[in-house]
């Protein structure tokens, strides 16, 4: 059974894993790449358990708003750490 | 035996047991592995000149409090959330060095960011900050403690880290004591009657000023409040099949409560007499066995209230304390005929985090071994769960 039901806008894009995520109970992140959601992939899973959730999104918006949604949500990645104030 | 004999013996011998999820170094043992059994973490036990007095456990890491005001941290720092200035993971506990000239009196681990109080009412978070859940007036992430500058005039009490939102309670009589910052999308920060998005400066929590409140909780998009009275509030997603609430609701018009424990999907709530309550829980993991929890006649205030149910296979045990992960729960007992207390553990057990020697799920609680069993008389335990995993302290 689907543990959860998740918005597309609700994931957040992981540039190292190149995928949308979402956090797990586990403690590990759910997750799915943009190639699994232009094929009609609907199901997010956990690389570390047995858990997955059901990704709800628009078709037409993966194809084309995918790159602008993602960029609000990046985290900031390795080689630049974030300032400390 | 004399008053001074007892002073004498508060040279107490601490130990520290982990279990559980424990690919991120979360469980303190120095490797990157699940454990099914409690560990006891030598670093922590035994020797510490300072025992630890008080732990949070997050999504995979985990801050600890000893009474002196130091903090440790360990486990994912994928978003700075250990405090040490950088995005390191540690297995092993280790001191946050920037808040060394402060002596933190409260701390809390969300997913992925942590909140740090001291004993001037600074309050200090660091971690993934994409949704404001620092409380900094942007939505970047901190891998150091700063200083949260709203609340420079104020005094901060306690901070409460949830999945993406963090609340601060404020000392003293004031009106406005409980603020919420970061993800309210599902109404967990309950500083709108409106559906918001992300708000990354503190706001007041609606529905709370005239209660004196005692201490706040957060984890999942759940928040929750208990009053000096011991009514219980909640807000955010809603539990079982009920919606969400924008604006703090008191949990059970009838009964009062001492500690309140919040999951993913579940929250525990625990009375005055020792007698444990569940809110939602029949998700995945809490008690996958409706039938077996036996529901409180209950007058409800709202048609979506979600029903309490009493936790089984406790009965005439009296619980001094409880503790919620994402999708398990533990508790601690007082004295059972005979023998010091015990913890009990249930719910979801996939990665061991019920400390059971498995994997499998438990639908009412179970006791945990810990080793050996001390042989002195008082003995106390405190529970601790992060999102998959368990910590406990026995202090003898």
């Amino acid at each position: 059974m689907s543990y959860d039901d998740v918005e597309i806008e609700d994931m957040e894009w992981n540039n190292e894993l190149q995928a949308f995520t979402y956090p797990c109970p586990c403690g590990d992140l759910f997750q799915i790449t943009k190639d699994e959601l232009k094929l009609g992939e609907e199901i997010a899973r956990c690389p570390s358990c047995s858990l997955y959730i059901t990704v709800i999104y628009n078709m037409e918006e993966i194809s084309g708003e995918s790159d602008h949604k993602s960029k609000k949500s990046i985290e900031p990645s390795k080689q630049q750490p974030v300032a400390v104030a | 035996m004399a008053a001074n004999e007892r002073a004498n013996e508060e040279v107490h011998e601490q130990e520290v047991w982990s279990w559980g999820a424990g690919t991120e170094g979360q469980l303190g043992t120095g490797y990157p592995q699940d454990h099914h059994l409690p560990q006891l973490l030598p670093s922590l036990s035994y020797a510490t000149t300072e025992p630890i007095s008080f732990l949070s456990c997050g999504g995979a890491h985990t801050i600890a409090l000893t009474p002196g005001g130091r903090v440790l941290t360990w486990g994912r720092s994928t978003s700075g959330q250990l405090g040490h200035g950088d995005m390191v993971n540690s297995l092993n506990p280790k001191r946050v060095d920037a808040l060394q000239s402060f002596v933190i009196t409260h701390v809390s681990a969300g997913w992925n960011h942590s909140g740090f109080v001291s004993d001037t009412g600074r309050l200090f978070t660091c971690g993934d900050g994409s949704f404001g859940q620092l409380g900094h007036g942007d939505y970047s992430s901190r891998c150091s403690p700063v200083n949260v500058l709203y609340f420079s005039s104020r005094h901060v009490e306690q901070i409460a880290c949830g999945m993406r939102h963090s609340l601060a309670l404020l000392k003293g009589n004031v009106e406005d004591h409980v603020y919420g910052f970061g993800s309210g999308k599902r109404g967990q920060l309950g500083t709108s009657r409106d559906r918001i998005q992300s708000i990354s400066l503190p706001q007041i929590t609606l529905g709370l000023e005239d209660n004196k409140i005692a201490s706040i909780s957060a984890n999942g998009d759940h928040s929750a409040a208990l009053s000096a009275d011991g009514h219980l509030y909640i807000w955010g997603r809603g539990f079982g099949s009920t919606t969400d609430v924008y604006c703090p609701h008191r949990a059970s018009a009838s009964l009062t409560f001492t500690q309140a424990a919040l999951g993913w999907n579940h929250a525990l709530l625990l009375t005055g007499d020792g007698t444990v309550f569940m809110l939602g829980g029949n998700h995945h993991g809490g008690l996958s066995n409706p039938q077996k929890t036996i529901l409180v006649k209950h007058t409800a205030e709202q048609s979506n209230e979600a029903l309490v149910g009493r936790i089984p296979n406790l009965d005439g045990i009296k619980v001094l304390q409880v503790a919620a992960g994402a999708e398990h729960s533990a508790l601690v007992t007082g004295k059972v005929i005979f023998k010091n207390g015990v913890i009990m553990t249930w719910g979801w057990g996939e990665h061991g985090q019920l400390g059971l020697g498995n994997s499998d799920d438990q639908t009412s609680p179970q006791v945990v071994s810990l080793g050996q069993r001390p042989s002195k008389e008082c003995t106390m335990y405190n529970v601790y769960c992060g999102s998959g995993f368990t910590f406990v302290t026995r202090t003898i």
